[in-house]
C-alpha cells in the first residue's frame, strides 16, 4: 500500500505538466530577477528546486527517458547543472581589492561582496606582489588592452613574473583575480618624524581616468593632528584623438600638499618640512583594482553542460534518422516529438 | 568613438538589400511551383550572400575587427548568416521553397532596418578578443537560422489554414510540415544551448561572472525556456500543427527581440561589455 502511494507520488512529481509549471515559474523568476539585484533569491531557487525534483522523479518514473540514451543523458546533465549551480552558490566568494605597485596582496584588504556559507576560506593562502600596469587606450577614453604585472612565488619560493588582464585572470588557490577599469595612481611618500625613523606608504588616488578631475586624498602623519590634503596634478594629459597608454612611468606629475593656508608643490624626490617632521614625495606609483571570484564548480558545470548538449543532439539525431519527416502522416501516439 | 558617416561598405549593403527587394515580390507572386522562378530565387539569394559578405569583409578590413559590436554590425552579420542557412536549405530541401513567402519578407525587413541604422564604426573591447566570442556568435547565428527555417514552415501552415492555399499546394500536409519544423527547432535548441554555454564561458573570462541577469542573458534564457516549454507541451498534449506553428512564431519573436531588440535599446549587447 505504502509502495503504491510512493509510486503514484513519484509519477505525479515526474509529470511533464509539473515540468511545464517549473519552466513557467523559472521564466517568471528570471523576468523578476532581470536587471534587479534586489529580487528575492527564492524566486529562482523555488522553481529550480521544483524542476530538480521533477527531473529526479522523471528519471525513475519515465520509461521513455530511461530507454532513450540521449534524452537520459540530457536530463541527467540538466539535473547536474542545477545541483552544480547550487553547490557553486554555496561555496562562492565574490570580492574586490586594490593592490598598490610594489606591495603584496593582503587578504585583510579584500572587501567581500558575497561569501557563500560553505566557502572554504583560503584567501589568506594567496600570495602575490603587484608590479606595474599599462592600459592601452584608443583616442579618448576607449579602453583597450590591460597588462598588469604580478609576481607569484613558485614551489621553490622564487618569484615568477606574470602578466594578467582582461580575459586572463590571475589564478591562485582557486581564486580568480580579474583586472578592472578601477585603477589609478598612488604617490609614494616618506614621513620622517623629528628624531624618528622614516616610514613610507602610498596614497591611493581615485580611479583614473574616470576621476581625472578629483585626484585628491587626505592623510594625517603618525602622532599628528592636522589632516593633510594631497592633490595630484598630472601634467601629461591623455589624448582625445590619438592612441595613448596609461601607466605610471609616462605621466609627469606634481603633488600639491595643502597644509593649513600653505600650498606646497612637490616634484618626485622633493622634501618639505612640516610641524613634527619631514615629508618626501618619492615617486609616482600605481594601484590596480581586482575583482575576486571563487567558484570550484565552474569546470564541472562546463563539462556537464556540454554532456547535456551532446545528449540532446544524440536524441534529435536518433529521432530524425529513425522517422523520415517526409512520412506523410505519423500517428500521434507514436510521434517522438521532444 | 570613431565616426564614419558614409562608410565604403554601405554601397554593398544597399546592393544586397536591393536584391532582397527584387527577390521578395518574386517569391510572393507567380505560380506556386515554377522551377524557373525557384532557380531565379536561388540565384538572387546567392547574389545577396556575396554582396553582404563583401560588405562585411570591407568593414572588417577597415576597422580591424568582425561584426560583433553595434546594431549595424549585428544586423549585417545576421543578414549574411540567416541568408546563408536559408539559401543552403532552399537549395537542398525543395519542400522548403514555398516558405520563401514567409522568410524573404522578414529578410527584407531586416535589410531595410539595416539601411536606417547608424553605420558608426565600433571599438572592439579587449574582452572580445577570445575564441569563445566566435563560438558564442556562430552558435547563436545557427540557432536563429534554424528558427527562421522553422518559422518559414510554421508560416506556411498558418497561411494555408487562413485560406492562402494556392501558394502552398505543392508542399505536403501540415502534419509533415509541423514535424519538419519541430526538427528544425530541435537543432535550434542544440545550438542555442551551445550558444548559452559559450557565452557563459566568455562572460566568466571577460567580466568575472558567468551569469549576471543582464538584458541579453535574461532574454536568451527566456527563449531557451520557451523552446523547452514548447517541447514539453508537445510531449504532454496533442498539439495541432496550427498551435505548433503559433508556438514557433512566439519563439521566433522572443529570439528576434533577444538578438535585435536588446542591442536596439542598449549601447552594447552585453552589460559592461564596453
Amino acid at each position: 500500500m505504502r509502495g503504491r502511494t510512493l509510486k503514484s507520488m513519484v509519477r505525479l512529481l515526474a509529470s511533464t505538466r509539473l515540468a511545464l509549471l517549473g519552466i513557467v515559474l523559472l521564466a517568471l523568476g528570471a523576468l523578476f530577477s532581470y536587471d534587479n539585484p534586489d529580487a528575492p533569491l527564492w524566486l529562482l531557487i523555488a522553481p529550480l528546486f521544483l524542476l530538480a525534483l521533477n527531473l529526479t522523479s522523471a528519471l525513475f518514473a519515465n520509461a521513455r527517458i530511461r530507454q532513450n540514451g540521449g534524452l537520459l543523458l540530457f536530463h541527467l546533465a540538466l539535473l547536474g547543472v542545477i545541483l552544480l549551480v547550487g553547490a557553486g552558490y554555496l561555496m562562492r566568494f565574490d570580492g574586490r581589492v586594490e593592490v598598490t605597485e610594489g606591495s603584496v596582496f593582503s587578504f585583510d584588504d579584500a572587501e567581500p561582496i558575497r561569501r557563500g556559507p560553505l566557502h572554504p576560506f583560503r584567501l589568506n593562502r594567496v600570495h602575490f606582489a603587484q608590479g606595474s600596469f599599462s592600459v592601452d587606450y584608443l583616442g579618448g577614453l576607449n579602453r583597450s588592452i590591460t597588462r598588469s604585472q604580478v609576481f607569484v612565488p613558485d614551489a621553490n619560493g622564487q618569484r615568477i613574473a606574470l602578466v594578467v588582464g582582461d580575459s586572463t585572470p590571475l589564478l591562485l588557490e582557486g581564486y580568480r583575480f580579474y583586472t578592472t577599469p578601477n585603477k589609478g595612481f598612488a604617490p609614494l611618500i616618506t614621513w620622517t618624524p623629528d628624531g624618528g625613523l622614516p616610514s613610507s606608504g602610498t596614497l591611493n588616488m581615485p580611479a583614473y581616468p574616470k576621476f581625472e578631475w578629483l585626484q585628491k586624498n587626505r592623510w594625517t602623519p603618525p602622532g599628528g593632528t592636522e589632516i593633510l590634503t594631497f592633490e595630484l596634478h598630472i601634467k601629461t594629459k591623455y589624448s582625445e584623438s590619438a592612441d595613448w597608454i596609461l601607466d605610471g612611468k609616462s605621466r609627469q606629475t606634481t603633488l600639491t600638499l595643502i597644509s593649513g593656508n600653505r600650498n606646497i608643490v612637490l616634484n618626485p624626490g622633493d622634501t618639505t618640512t612640516l610641524p613634527g617632521g619631514q615629508l618626501r614625495f618619492d615617486e609616482l606609483r600605481t594601484w590596480m583594482g581586482y575583482d575576486i571570484f571563487y567558484d570550484p564548480s565552474l569546470p564541472w558545470l562546463f563539462y556537464v553542460a556540454i554532456l547535456g548538449v551532446f545528449g540532446l543532439a544524440w536524441h534529435y539525431w536518433r529521432n530524425s534518422t529513425s522517422v523520415p519527416f517526409t512520412a506523410a502522416v505519423v500517428p500521434s501516439e507514436s510521434r517522438s516529438i521532444v | 568613438m570613431l565616426i564614419s558617416s558614409n562608410p565604403p561598405e554601405l554601397i554593398w549593403i544597399w546592393a544586397g538589400v536591393a536584391v532582397y527587394a527584387v527577390a521578395t515580390p518574386l517569391a510572393l507572386t507567380g505560380k506556386a511551383s515554377s522551377p524557373l522562378r525557384e532557380k531565379l530565387l536561388l540565384g538572387l539569394l546567392g547574389l545577396s550572400l556575396v554582396l553582404f559578405a563583401l560588405a562585411i569583409e570591407i568593414r572588417w578590413m577597415r576597422i580591424g575587427h568582425g561584426p560583433f559590436i553595434n546594431l549595424f554590425e549585428i544586423l549585417s552579420s545576421s543578414l549574411f548568416s540567416l541568408g546563408l542557412i536559408y539559401t543552403l536549405a532552399f537549395w537542398r530541401l525543395p519542400l522548403l521553397r514555398p516558405s520563401a513567402v514567409v522568410t524573404l519578407p522578414i529578410m527584407l525587413i531586416l535589410g531595410l532596418w539595416l539601411l536606417v541604422v547608424n553605420p558608426v564604426d565600433s571599438h572592439l573591447p579587449p574582452t572580445y578578443d577570445t575564441p569563445w566570442l566566435w563560438a558564442h556568435v556562430i552558435t547563436g547565428k545557427v540557432f536563429l537560422g534554424f528558427c527562421l527555417l522553422a518559422l518559414g514552415l510554421a508560416g506556411a501552415i498558418l497561411l494555408r489554414q487562413s485560406g492562402f492555399t494556392r501558394r502552398f499546394s505543392s508542399i505536403p500536409d501540415d502534419i509533415v510540415l509541423d514535424l519538419l519544423a519541430w526538427r528544425f527547432m530541435g537543432v535550434a535548441l542544440v545550438f542555442q544551448s551551445l550558444m548559452l554555454i559559450a557565452g557563459a564561458v566568455w562572460a566568466q573570462d571577460a567580466w568575472g561572472r558567468y551569469w549576471a541577469w543582464d538584458p541579453i542573458e535574461t532574454w536568451a534564457l527566456l527563449t531557451w525556456l520557451a523552446v523547452a516549454a514548447a517541447q514539453h507541451l508537445r510531449a504532454t498534449f496533442r498539439i495541432s500543427p496550427w498551435l505548433g506553428a503559433i508556438m514557433i512564431l512566439g519563439i521566433f519573436i522572443l529570439a528576434f527581440l533577444t538578438f535585435f531588440g536588446v542591442p536596439f535599446i542598449s549601447a552594447s549587447p552585453h552589460k559592461g561589455a564596453i
